[in-house]
């Protein structure tokens, strides 16, 4: 059986509302601080099954590919 | 935010195997850095970066790409695939 690569982790990040461009003033690009080295910060979230998933629960199991998508499934 | 269960219907929508998890209280989000404010008619909203972060087996971040060039999750793929390769016996 063919081993999965990576756990992929999808995380939803939306608004509920999307402002016009026009309207709006970007303070500046959302940058993150971390870098690459760097230990990733431990979090645990609510999955799409409504359990916790941490990503300690990966460490020394699985890569994780952790793709953060903004305004992605709502009407938004 | 996307709700658990929105989350879980669009899951189901398309077969995703992976899990989709939902920052409901942006909390992942400040610790990593992404969530920014936009000053919009007086307010102030904050949303997120499209990110693609790749952390390994050890939990080391091994590849960021942020904003624009964060669409095409192909380059955080090869680095996944390079690491699997290096972690295979």
């Amino acid at each position: 059986m063919k081993r999965l690569l990576a756990a992929f982790v999808f995380l939803s990040v939306t608004t509920a509302f999307a402002a016009p461009i026009s309207q709006t003033q970007k303070q500046e690009l959302a940058k993150t601080s971390l870098k690459v080295g760097d230990t990733a910060p431990d979090f645990t979230l609510l999955s799409d099954q409504w359990k916790n998933v941490k990503l300690s629960d990966f460490k020394g199991k699985k890569n994780v590919f952790l793709a953060i998508y903004v305004l992605a499934f709502t009407g938004g | 935010m996307d709700s658990p269960a929105a989350n879980a219907a669009f899951a189901k929508q398309i077969d995703i195997k992976f899990p989709l998890l939902s920052d409901m209280n942006k909390k992942m989000l400040k610790e990593y850095g992404i969530l920014k404010g936009y000053d919009v008619q007086n307010e102030t909203y904050q949303w997120a970066q499209r990110a693609n972060i790749v952390i390994d087996k050890n939990g080391i971040v091994q590849h960021i790409e942020e904003g624009d060039s964060a669409v095409d999750p192909n380059t955080a793929m090869s680095v996944c695939t390079d690491l699997h390769k290096k972690g295979a016996k």
